[in-house]
């Protein structure tokens, strides 16, 4: 069977996304390279773009609109508000976040210095910690018994300069309750802070940290 | 000049999005918001996981807005595929194909005569256009569409339902959609 013929009969699955991702990338390498199925897939296009508007219409709630508008107006601003949001946790750390400090050390290992500071947490989450350890320029958060996330939430971590907070990578701990994240250019960061953001994480934060590494 | 965004064509407020213009994008889920969260519900069936459809959909598009190509389609069709795949991911994700419609939620009916305008008489029109080109599907063509695009079932997921062929599925979703086509485009079924 020539992959034309494997995959000519794929158009309306792959309009209608009933293919699986398997078979849509397989289609898909196919359509780059087959004009006659690029012009079936133009052709039968204008039909799948008007289902939705078969559907009953309802009004959305409007709290979906004031939720969505508060994370949008946050992102629109990258440039000023890590600065007003930022002054909060370094002045506030201390008595808000009031948690374990479980220890603090600089260890020498063969010469090179590896150096291991405790994370601070927040006191809702009572039985979490971790450490962070730098060797090397190499950085490592290693937090346990933090609470799984729901929904399409995960967790961020932002290197703090100045008084800037710079997204960082964000990670996710399981049902175990276990994260550990790699992190480059902590040795010129003045701390290492951990917050919740939607999924695919965000520009600036949405919370006070809930975990602190002050450097 | 246009003095008010609100006079604007959805291609220029998506410009304005795309500078990071954050009430043009608030017009944006204005116009097109309702539209997507009757999708997400009806391919859901909840509330709750419709509204979660929809947040998801339009963070990934306010974050992802530089990726739009007005040489590929309309704003609103654009948003509607976001708002698909989103659902379509949820649907697989969680696997609730023993949800739906026999636990629909109450959701407040859209007002029929909410704005007057010449779009909203025009969506209607379109609706109606859409449910008449679906109708004039033989059965089995459009209910392997709809378990498609809002079951979010697989091809072979909707061959092993059905008890049919895939060779068969395949063709009546193709065989399907280009009557749509010619009865939507052409006028003619």
């Amino acid at each position: 069977m020539t992959d034309h013929a494997r995959h000519q009969d794929d158009v309306g699955a792959y309009l209608l996304d009933a293919l699986n991702d398997l078979e849509r990338q397989s289609f898909e390498r196919h359509l780059r390279g087959c004009g006659e199925c690029q012009e079936e897939l133009a052709r039968l296009r204008p039909a799948a773009d008007a289902l939705p508007a078969s559907v009953q219409q309802f009004e959305p709630p409007a709290r979906l609109k004031a939720a969505l508008m508060e994370v949008v107006e946050r992102e629109a601003r990258p440039t000023e508000l890590p600065r007003r949001r930022f002054t909060r946790p370094l002045a506030v750390a201390a008595v808000l976040l009031l948690g374990l400090v479980v220890g603090f050390g600089v260890a020498q290992l063969g010469g090179d210095e590896t150096r291991t500071v405790a994370a601070t947490v927040d006191k809702a989450m009572p039985q979490a910690g971790g450490t962070l350890d730098i060797k090397d320029g190499q950085a490592t958060l290693e937090l346990h018994d933090m609470p799984e996330l729901r929904g399409p939430r995960v967790y961020q971590v932002w290197l703090q300069h100045g008084d800037q907070l710079m997204p960082a990578r964000t990670f996710e701990v399981g049902a175990a309750g276990t994260g550990r994240v790699q992190l480059r250019g902590v040795e010129d960061a003045d701390g290492v802070y951990v917050t919740r953001e939607p999924r695919g994480g965000a520009q600036v934060p949405s919370e006070d940290p809930i975990v602190s590494v002050p450097l | 000049m246009a003095h008010d965004i609100r006079d604007l064509a959805d291609e220029e407020v998506m410009q304005l999005v795309q500078q990071g213009d954050p009430r043009a994008f608030e017009l944006l889920y204005d116009r097109h918001g309702g539209a997507s969260f009757s999708l997400a519900y009806r391919m859901v069936g909840k509330q709750a996981a419709a509204e979660d459809v929809v947040q998801e959909a339009f963070l990934s598009i306010w974050r992802s807005r530089l990726r739009y190509d007005k040489t590929r389609g309309s704003v609103r069709t654009w948003v509607l595929g976001i708002v698909h795949n989103r659902a379509v991911d949820g649907l697989r994700r969680s696997m609730v194909h023993e949800r739906r419609r026999e636990t629909l939620d109450v959701v407040e009916e859209r007002h029929e005569a909410r704005e007057r305008t010449d779009v909203e008489v025009a969506r209607r029109e379109e609706a109606r256009s859409v449910r008449g080109a679906l109708n004039t599907l033989p059965d089995e063509q459009r209910r392997t569409i709809e378990l498609a695009y809002f079951g979010g079932y697989t091809q072979s997921e909707i061959a092993t339902l059905l008890e049919e062929p895939l060779g068969t599925v395949k063709g009546r979703m193709r065989l399907g959609l280009d009557k749509m086509r010619r009865e939507l485009v052409e006028g003619v079924a």
